[in-house]
């Protein structure tokens, strides 16, 4: 019997996964970088990160940059949401702050490499909330999509910082390991950043998993797709690689002795690169199966 | 404040003001797809993207069969979220209730399409024989161009059963207006606060509701992914034709 459909195009895919990653993994990169500049000694351990953590943010934007640019489908118009800036819209606010942050970096190397500590100063304190926006804007990109009900939930924006945070720690402690800077002081540092982003994770995935088993019968789509072409990425690397393994590891060492070991660099690097995973692993799912339950409307 | 970030006030109601709208009298309809056809023909709609669709499906088992027809297109919310999510105000409402697309500057980052709850939004394939319009979002336009000069939508001069009928809902001497206060509408999806302007009359709910709306027939279903994948490669999310 003829039947007929149309099925609609999927709006976002694997290049708005892998922007929403990177820039916020790249933004909580910096954080830490200027964190000695902007609250003193209680981030002094990262002092000797202030450089490689900035170009390392750097560089991680002037590769998302041209990403982000050569998805959309007329490039040329990149500069469109500025000249036309509409403060209704995230993107707009996102195409503006974008730049701004690359700003802030070459400010703070400027005052690093002129000796001009205000300059450095108010560079990192900018910088810092930059950074902070990114994961904002582009969970708040999602979360204004109000048809798209897995996605319009104020919980997004802050799933997306603390899953920068994780990230960000993991390629901070990577890079210091690596230079075999990575002191006890900053493993602790960065032991206590990752054990707070994957709590606030973990208690932000129950909830979404919750809104969505009792939710509308849009979220419970979402959830049946989730289910059934997700199952690994959502549970298997985003709940126990990304969050449950990472919080075992750096939690451990508060619950028994047995699990000291928790505490060494290479392990907290670890951690880290597992939460990354699954930082990755959940955008990737949230964006995916939030348009799927849509898809055939 | 349900105007904020619309660029023109909603105009649903407000006395002196047009607001365009349309009633798809679903009793008429006979899924002839003559609106479609001349949709296409008004716009040079490329292959493979609509403006308007007629969405066919089948219920029910031999012998208690039914067949369901619904005239899909842009429902010119009087609160779209697609011009508040747009970030170069490329799409806009007009003051008398259309929602139309500036096309030069579209930067194809498909916000409006996610944020659309009917999926009335599609892009526009890189190349094109006739139209130089390319790679940027489209979408019906309720015919501006033809209500503007006094004429109505082409779907709607066209259709055999008059079953698709347009006009000024404020103007209470209309045909839309009269029907709307008297018979039976619907909206689509009206819970999404997008206070659409298109009515339907007597919709059956595998027309209306999300939930139904997954292909039964498993031929619906692999052609459109045969479509997609003929044209995105593996590419079904995030492409453009």
């Amino acid at each position: 019997m003829f039947e007929y459909l149309p099925m609609h195009i999927a709006p976002w895919g694997i290049e708005i996964v892998i922007y929403f990653f990177l820039i916020g993994m790249a933004s909580m990169v910096f954080a830490v970088a200027a964190g000695p500049a902007t609250f003193g000694a209680i981030a002094a351990p990262f002092k000797d990160f202030e450089v490689t953590g900035s170009i390392v943010a750097l560089v991680m934007l002037a590769a998302v940059v041209p990403l982000l640019i050569l998805d959309l489908s007329q490039p040329y118009r990149f500069l469109n949401p500025i000249l036309y800036f509409r403060w209704t819209s995230p993107l707009s606010w996102g195409s503006l702050f974008l730049p701004l942050f690359g700003l802030a970096i070459l400010g703070f190397l400027y005052g690093i490499y002129r000796e001009q500590p205000t300059v450095q100063r108010y560079s990192a304190i900018l910088g810092t909330l930059l950074a902070l926006s990114m994961p904002i804007y582009t969970g708040l990109d999602l979360m204004v999509n109000q048809t798209r009900e897995l996605w319009a939930n104020p919980t997004i924006p802050a799933l997306f910082v603390s899953l920068s945070i994780t990230s960000g720690a993991a390629l901070v402690a990577l890079v210091q390991l690596v230079r075999g800077r990575l002191t006890q002081e900053a493993t602790r540092k960065i032991r206590f950043m990752i054990a707070f982003s994957t709590f606030v994770s973990f208690w932000i995935f129950l909830g979404l998993l919750m809104t969505m088993l009792y939710g509308s019968a849009e979220l419970q789509g979402a959830l049946g797709a989730i289910n059934s072409d997700y199952a690994l990425e959502f549970y298997g690397l985003g709940l126990v690689v990304g969050i449950l393994v990472p919080m075992v590891l750096v939690f451990g060492p508060m619950i028994h002795p047995v699990m000291n070991f928790g505490r060494k660099p290479a392990v907290v690097t670890l951690a880290g690169i597992c939460g990354a995973i699954g930082a990755y692993m959940l955008r990737d799912v949230l964006i995916h199966a939030g348009q799927l339950a849509q898809l055939y409307y | 404040m349900s105007s904020i970030g619309l660029q023109a006030e909603p105009s649903y109601g407000v006395p002196g003001k047009k607001r365009w709208a349309m009633v798809i009298d679903l009793r008429r309809c006979i899924g002839c797809m003559a609106c479609v056809a001349a949709c296409k023909a008004e716009y040079d709609v490329p292959l493979g993207v609509w403006r308007t669709t007629v969405r066919v499906k089948d219920t029910g088992s031999f012998p208690n069969t039914r067949r369901n027809f619904m005239p899909r297109l842009c429902n010119h919310c009087d609160n779209p979220p697609c011009v508040r999510n747009c970030p170069t105000a490329a799409t806009y409402k007009h003051e008398d209730g259309f929602v139309l697309q500036r096309y030069e500057r579209c930067i194809g980052c498909r916000t409006c399409i996610a944020a659309c709850p009917y999926n009335a939004r599609f892009m526009l394939p890189r190349n094109r024989t006739r139209v130089g319009i390319n790679s940027v979002v489209d979408k019906c336009t309720f015919c501006e161009h033809r209500v503007s000069q006094g004429l109505v939508p082409a779907c709607v001069q066209t259709c055999i059963g008059r079953s698709r009928i347009f006009g000024d809902i404020n103007d209470p001497n209309s045909e839309v207006a009269k029907i709307v206060a008297t018979q039976k509408t619907t909206t689509l999806k009206p819970e999404k606060g997008t206070k659409p302007q298109v009515y339907y009359i007597k919709p059956d709910r595998v027309g209306t509701e999300q939930v139904l709306s997954a292909p039964e027939s498993y031929a619906a279903r692999s052609d459109a992914e045969a479509f997609y994948r003929h044209n995105n490669g593996s590419r079904f999310f995030g492409g453009t034709l």
